[in-house]
């Protein structure tokens, strides 16, 4: 994944949970968070150049897409700018699910709120871009999203922890605060009022991976 | 199913059945048989509390066979909500077990002289109607927890609570699930009330001795069955999505595209959208050992249901659908699923519509009698319905009565009917289908199942602006002649997506019928269908004027794109030209 996640003055959060704690985190996958990365292209270029997410995988699992929260059909064609939000989803159920669909049969029910094509043009530039990822899209690439770190507002994450079940803690092993380790469940506790954080996991598999390498 | 049960709950004698070969009927199912039915032997302008309406419970055409997901039931009558003709659509396990007892529809007719409340067995060797008045009040759980211990928990029950009893216009019958829950309603139009008028609590199904209904070519059946399983097993939506997070997928999305109504209608877009998605609600009910995916009636593999426990592991209600969950939800303000879930269990509890009890909710909380968001008040507007309070007794008559008697101009309505969960602005074809539907505002009246497979209505070119109207009208076709099947909406996805799922339902129904279909006679059944009740609401007083949105979607511009409802009124007269 080509992004650029360095900033400073950022509060990071690193944690190590088990692997079926992971999805989780698809609610707040849905809430959005914060890409830094080459902005100006189209959606595909975005995806499958800039990140890793394969062209089949767009092309057959991501049926339903928002670029603005506007309904996209074309993903060769629709351009992310900077400040854009794109939201990612399967094929939804319903005449609605139908009509979301992107190039579908009934996307004529929606052409209110369908994405205008425009064109990639020579304005490519470093920016940012909210990505939200639904249903199996979160489950799917929510893991390779969160594995490299999302940044993510402090309230919608304050809020994720709060609401959070019981057993999340159980299976969340280690949290790490700007570096310094810290209790699991006193991070629930916590009040997060910066604007961005950056939430970054591990799973359980991994860390003993790496304290094999380590030994 | 080759015989029609009719009980004259008005006969001087008392209530009494009688049985009666289908005639007229024959060949028709689910909403075939009820429309038929209603549109032929109902006075279209009598008192739908009246002796002249009938109540009319009819399975599907392949229900009671073991055809995946034919286990939906249609209840059809002269709607207490709307005035016109009404078919609801129920899942449960009604269906199945009425039809392998033989019955291709109960029709409750007359009305009783007095306000005796009646149970129904129906039995392999015969029915019996007698006196129950000490169910009275009770709530549907209450009422299959006694059935179960007199009856066992193998039968199926038809029921209604409290509301139907009081016949509020916006009264439910319930339908036992698999664990005899009173988990599935057939919701919408007040056919619950209905039910009460007729005097009947209860319709008691036991099917113990009787078989599976065969197929007229069992090889051709089993293969064609197979196929349209693995079809369903294999669709990203009917095979994944719906097992995982249940119909409730669609808040998170709906949301984002800006057709979330929220606030009564105000807005399409609620912030608290990802509190209560159904990526949260999973969630919340695996963490809780609740079940993620289940079905309601036996012989369901998409398994769209779930089962919702409190925090301390107890059961509260089966999974809240999107309708539900939007209703209750966005609509009302409320991000809080524990809440929604309580909401559920009550409207389930008492025989309501949750579509047209949240639209109240929100209707009244516009006219100040709670505050967006505020859970506890939409709580206890609902237990007063329950109770029969007079403020209970207005919103149990749904969001039309609610809005006029406290004034409030925004009431999403549709020939009285509450609007469901997609706002018709952004979602325009959508809006057509809301405005002509003869059902009232409905959004499984024009579903998306194979009307372009079929070439219904012939093919339609979606950048003319009427194509969102053919589209609808062709939708409206293709969904009649589903829901007389007694099909599963949500097979809609694999059969329009993998013609070999389209090819093995329509090898599937040939084989159990022994006629071989075409295209053409499912259009021609679902025209048909929809004549029935046109026909029936033209005679009940309806004209093109009733085919209209409410003024405030051509009006107000709906955030965050700011659209407003652009189908003229002329176009909307062409949806039943054909």
């Amino acid at each position: 994944m080509k992004t650029e996640f360095q900033n400073n003055l950022t509060t990071k959060i690193n944690l190590t949970v088990k692997p079926d704690r992971m999805s989780l985190f698809s609610s707040l996958l849905g809430q959005g968070f914060t890409l830094k990365i080459r902005t100006g292209i189209s959606i595909r270029d975005l995806l499958c150049r800039q990140i890793d997410v394969s062209d089949d995988y767009l092309d057959q699992r991501i049926q339903t897409i928002f670029l603005d929260g506007k309904v996209v059909d074309n993903v060769d064609t629709a351009v992310v700018r900077q400040g854009s939000s794109l939201a990612l989803s399967a094929a939804m159920p319903g005449l609605a699910g139908a009509v979301l669909r992107r190039g579908g049969t009934y996307a004529a029910m929606r052409s209110q709120i369908s994405h205008k094509n425009n064109t990639v043009d020579d304005s490519a530039e470093n920016g940012t871009v909210t990505l939200k990822l639904f249903n199996l899209v979160a489950l799917e690439l929510g893991p390779l999203f969160l594995k490299q770190g999302i940044w993510i507002s402090g309230k919608n994450m304050g809020n994720f922890f709060r609401r959070v079940p019981d057993f999340f803690w159980d299976g969340c092993l280690t949290a790490e605060i700007d570096g310094n380790s810290q209790d699991v469940r006193k991070i629930s506790l916590m009040e997060w009022r910066q604007e961005q954080v950056f939430l970054k996991l591990k799973t359980k598999k991994e860390l003993h991976q790496q304290k094999l390498d380590i030994s | 199913m080759d015989k029609i049960l009719r009980i004259n709950m008005g006969d001087k004698n008392g209530p009494k059945a009688s049985e009666g070969p289908l005639g007229d009927y024959a060949g028709l199912g689910g909403r075939g048989m009820t429309s038929a039915i209603i549109s032929k032997e109902v006075p279209p302008l009598c008192h739908p509390l009246g002796k002249d309406n009938k109540l009319v419970i009819a399975p599907g055409l392949l229900s009671g066979s073991h055809a995946a997901q034919s286990g939906r039931a249609s209840v059809g009558c002269k709607s207490p909500l709307t005035g016109g003709i009404k078919e609801a659509n129920v899942g449960g396990q009604g269906a199945q077990v009425l039809a392998r007892l033989g019955y291709a529809a109960i029709v409750l007719e007359g009305k009783p002289g007095d306000d005796t409340l009646y149970k129904v067995v129906i039995k392999k060797d015969g029915v019996e109607i007698t006196p129950e008045n000490s169910f009275k009040m009770l709530g549907n759980y209450d009422l299959v927890d006694k059935l179960k211990e007199e009856y066992g928990d193998k039968v199926a029950c038809i029921s209604i609570g409290p509301a139907g009893e009081m016949k509020m216009a916006a009264a439910s019958i319930a339908f036992t699930n698999m664990e005899q829950r009173p988990t599935r309603h057939a919701g919408r139009g007040g056919v619950g009330a209905v039910m009460g008028a007729k005097g009947v609590k209860v319709i008691i199904l036991d099917d113990t001795g009787m078989p599976t209904r065969s197929p007229k070519d069992p090889e051709k059946f089993k293969a064609a069955n197979k196929a349209f399983v693995q079809g369903l097993k294999k669709h990203p939506i009917t095979g994944e999505g719906l097992p995982a997070f249940g119909t409730n997928i669609l808040t998170n999305v709906i949301n984002e595209a800006g057709a979330l109504p929220t606030h009564n209608f105000k807005t399409g877009r609620f912030d608290g959208a990802g509190n209560i998605s159904g990526e949260t609600q999973s969630e919340i009910m695996k963490a809780r050992g609740g079940m993620v995916a289940h079905g309601c009636h036996k012989g369901c593999v998409i398994r769209c249901s779930g089962i919702y426990n409190d925090k301390d592991g107890n059961y509260i209600t089966k999974r809240p659908e999107y309708e539900t969950v939007w209703a209750h939800g966005g609509n009302c303000g409320i991000d809080d699923m524990d809440a929604i879930a309580e909401l559920d269990r009550m409207d389930d509890d008492y025989g309501l519509d949750t579509i047209e009890m949240g639209a109240t909710i929100g209707v009244a909380m516009e006219a100040g009698l709670a505050k967006f968001g505020d859970a506890q008040a939409a709580i206890n507007l609902l237990k007063d319905v329950g109770k029969g309070t007079p403020l209970g007794r207005i919103l149990g008559s749904g969001a039309a009565v609610t809005g006029k008697v406290f004034g409030v101009e925004r009431v999403p309505v549709v020939k009285g009917q509450a609007l469901p969960a997609y706002d018709p602005r952004s979602v325009q074809g959508m809006g057509v289908t809301y405005a002509t539907s003869t059902m009232g505002a409905d959004h499984t009246a024009g579903y998306a199942v194979t009307a372009n497979i079929l070439n219904v209505g012939g093919s339609v070119d979606p950048l003319k602006p009427e194509g969102q109207v053919e589209l609808s009208r062709n939708l409206q076709i293709a969904t009649a002649a589903i829901d007389a099947t007694g099909m599963c909406l949500f097979i809609a996805f694999a059969i329009l997506d993998q013609p070999e799922t389209f090819n093995a339902l329509v090898d599937m129904i040939g084989a159990f019928t022994g006629q071989d279909l075409t295209a053409d006679d499912v259009t021609e059944l679902g025209k048909n269908i929809l004549s029935f009740e046109r026909d029936f609401n033209s005679r009940a007083g309806f004209s093109a004027k009733d085919d209209r949105l409410p003024d405030f979607f051509k009006a107000e511009a709906l955030p965050p794109h700011n659209v407003i409802f652009e189908v003229k009124d002329e176009d909307l007269d062409q949806v039943y030209n054909w």
